[in-house]
């Protein structure tokens, strides 16, 4: 319960040396600033890396609707123009910051801030890997539907600060459209959160398996739509088309962030971006096993009983770095789904949309969290293979 | 040590966030420090181990009071109009600083008093241990499906009724 | 010991100060290379080229309020059903499975109640129809 990636690393043999050691110099107890230290630099790690990808983001959104467009995209900063998003970033940073005369000052700084701080939290609770999940709440799925909510926050006063009909517009059409989806979200959630037991994201994943037919979207009918139903209204929570209503460049200009210019804007273009990893992230750890490997790699016992030779730690460390690829490997597959819908599917329209969502994926959301309460009380919680298998077995067994 | 680092910055944001809340004048302003209010109540209920409850707070009222807050603001035309159709001032006078240190001295003053007349119930309240990080998640459950179970039920009708009440008075009059 | 478990909070905190340190020292930094040249129209609200008539901040439809008092009800009966969807399934490996079940499915259909109503009624409609329907039923009369 609550590891955090500092319970992680204290097993390593050096950390209890390190904390010896400063405390003599230091002359008190070390271990809290030590705790600190290794939080911060951990932090300060996936902030920008996140930030990175969040950059890249941007990158793959243009290279890719270009690859469906049969167009070049960017290709002049770096190699295939992957710096493209450093120099968006330079240019960014050396625009002017315009504040349009009739705004709330105040507003106008509080609402990116809002939408990065909103994010860059959810990110605490986010599974990398076994090891490196910088904190695993006992309330994980939980505290990130709280703290992602702020993100609507940040976009209604991002539109409301500008004081521009579009920016206002968009605002009110983003803050509704994110509270709206929320409710088939966290049903779903509630489904999965139903069949294991537990509101850690860590323990949800364990609960799970490397292979596909262990996976949680696999694992009976009901969650195989509950998957869906939460994919669509994570689409719509990060403002991705075709729920990208509150930004409709062809009728909003450009909705919440038309008056922002410079910095700020890269601020709240950031803070989607991260977010929509974060959402894949999150589906991933969720519905499609996460950060498991295959035959249980992931642990390290495997190859530590196959190479006796490296030390435990080591084979520990082998299998948190496959854990990572396999964690980031998914996000990033549903991360390619998320751009290649932008560019597939067109816009709806505002009425179309509150109905999907009230109409549908609330219903649909509330069926099979019946569905899942049932299917686990009637069959105890196997699987729908699991079942076959034993069925499959028994009809064979029977013939004989 | 971060016990106390953590607890010392909730409690200022509740307290600093209330305050800003009825000194400003531009409503909006007051909804995003009720807003860091009600996340320093949220870290509040986290330093004592109530994790679940810190986290119902932030999704209930940061994500959800906050938002219906900030539309409310815009049904009613925003901070725009500071006079309603009856002529009444919708913001009324804050006072100013006279009457803010006058009210803030006599405030501490009762304080005291009170602090003093109630020390002798409180003595006992030494500060112990936390309870261990249990999951709280659990004990709720547990608790709302067998010693609470009717409470339980009951939520769900007030619920039904606030839906149906919201349902209701979104409707357009059919006047004739 | 007890301060020791409150850690696990303490990259939420880190995470939110790297946010703001992100935003705040961004546009500090940005002060200094980047040019400050305001003019009066260049302040203006973009209006698509029209010179922007009253403000923004004007009364907007109750729609809106009604969405957030809805999310706010699901919200308060999500908060209620998390803790009781994870104990559901200590509750079934001991075999009382049933009895929970039965009390989750009244409060989720006493929830069901209230959405099939808002839909009977047209509630969940974005455009309501009500005006369509007088219009038609005045022309009838007619």
């Amino acid at each position: 319960m609550n590891e955090t990636v500092v319970s992680y690393l204290s097993q390593a043999p050096g950390y209890a040396l390190l904390v010896e050691k400063l405390s003599e110099f230091f002359g008190f107890d070390a271990e809290g600033f030590v705790t600190f230290l290794i939080f911060a630099l951990v932090c300060f790690v996936v902030v920008n890396v996140m930030s990175a990808i969040g950059g890249l983001g941007t990158y793959a959104e243009r290279k890719i609707s270009a690859d469906l467009q049969m167009r070049q995209g960017p290709n002049r900063v770096g190699p295939f123009g992957i710096l493209q998003f450093l120099a968006d970033g330079v240019k960014m940073l050396g625009k002017e910051d315009i504040l349009p005369a009739q705004a709330d000052r105040f507003l106008f700084l509080i609402a990116p801030l809002m939408c990065m701080v909103g994010v860059f939290a959810s990110l605490a609770v986010v599974p990398f890997s076994s090891g490196l999940t910088l904190t695993n709440l006992n309330i994980g799925v939980f505290y990130l539907i709280g703290v992602s909510s702020l993100v609507g926050v940040g976009i209604f006063l991002g539109g409301y600060a500008a004081n521009s009909k579009w920016s206002m517009l968009g605002g009110m059409r983003g803050a509704s459209q994110i509270i709206s989806y929320e409710v088939p979200v966290t049903l779903s959630i509630l489904a999965i959160v139903l069949m294991t037991g537990s509101l850690s994201f860590n323990v949800i994943t364990d609960a799970q398996g490397g292979l596909p037919h262990q996976w949680y979207i696999f694992h009976n009918p009901f969650t195989f739509i509950a998957f869906f139903v939460l994919f669509i209204g994570a689409l719509a929570e990060t403002n991705r088309a075709p729920f990208d209503l509150p930004e409709a460049e062809s009728e909003l200009v450009s909705g919440y962030h038309t008056e922002f210019s410079g910095m700020r804007f890269a601020f709240f273009a950031l803070a989607e971006y991260v977010e929509v990893f974060v959402v894949c992230g999150v589906v991933a750890a969720l519905f499609l096993g996460g950060y498991k490997v295959p035959f249980d790699l992931g642990n390290g016992e495997l190859i530590a009983k196959t190479f006796p030779a490296i030390h435990p730690m080591l084979a520990k460390q082998i299998g948190n770095v496959l854990q990572l690829k396999a964690f980031i490997l998914k996000t990033l597959a549903l991360y390619y789904v998320v751009i290649w819908i932008r560019w597939t599917l067109p816009r709806l329209r505002v009425d179309s949309l509150m109905v999907l969502c009230w109409k549908y994926l609330t219903p649909i959301a509330l069926f099979n969290l019946v569905g899942c309460a049932v299917w686990l009380w009637a069959f105890e919680g196997k699987s729908m293979w699991a079942m076959i298998f034993k069925s499959g077995v028994a009809a064979a067994g029977g013939h004989h | 040590m971060f016990l106390k680092i953590m607890f010392i910055l909730a409690a200022t944001m509740t307290l600093g966030g209330a305050f800003l809340t009825a000194y400003t004048k531009n409503l909006m302003h007051a909804c995003v420090y009720l807003l860091v209010s009600l996340f320093g109540v949220a870290g509040l209920y986290a330093t004592l181990g109530a994790d679940f409850l810190a986290a119902t707070q932030l999704v209930v009222y940061a994500g959800g009071v906050v938002i219906l807050m900030l539309f409310a603001i815009m049904l009613t035309g925003g901070i725009q109009n500071f006079v309603n159709k009856f002529g009444l001032d919708k913001v009324p006078s804050m006072g100013n600083g006279k009457t803010y240190t006058i009210a803030g001295l006599s405030m501490i003053i009762t304080a005291f008093i009170i602090m003093k007349v109630l020390a002798p119930i409180f003595k006992t309240n030494v500060q112990g241990e936390l309870p261990a990080f249990a999951s709280t998640v659990e004990e709720i459950g547990v608790l709302l499906v067998t010693d609470h179970v009717l409470a339980f039920e009951i939520s769900s009708i007030l619920l039904l009724g606030a839906l149906v009440g919201a349902a209701v008075i979104s409707r357009p009059r059919r006047g004739k | 010991m007890s301060s020791h478990n409150l850690d696990v909070y303490m990259p939420v905190l880190i995470l939110m100060a790297f946010a703001a340190i992100m935003v705040l020292g961004a546009l500090l930094v940005g002060k200094l290379v980047r040019p400050q040249n305001p003019t009066e129209l260049k302040n203006a609200p973009y209006e698509c080229g029209e010179a922007p008539i009253g403000s923004a901040w004007s009364n907007f439809n109750v729609r809106f309020y009604v969405v957030a008092l809805v999310f706010i009800i699901f919200d308060v009966e999500g908060a209620l059903m998390f803790p009781v969807a994870t104990v559901f399934k200590k509750f079934v490996e001991i075999g009382e499975g049933g009895a929970i079940l039965g009390t989750f499915l009244i409060f989720v259909s006493v929830l069901v109640l209230g959405i099939v109503y808002c839909w009977k009624k047209g509630d969940l409609d974005w455009v309501k129809s009500y005006q369509v329907d007088t219009d038609y039923n005045e022309e009838k009369d007619k």
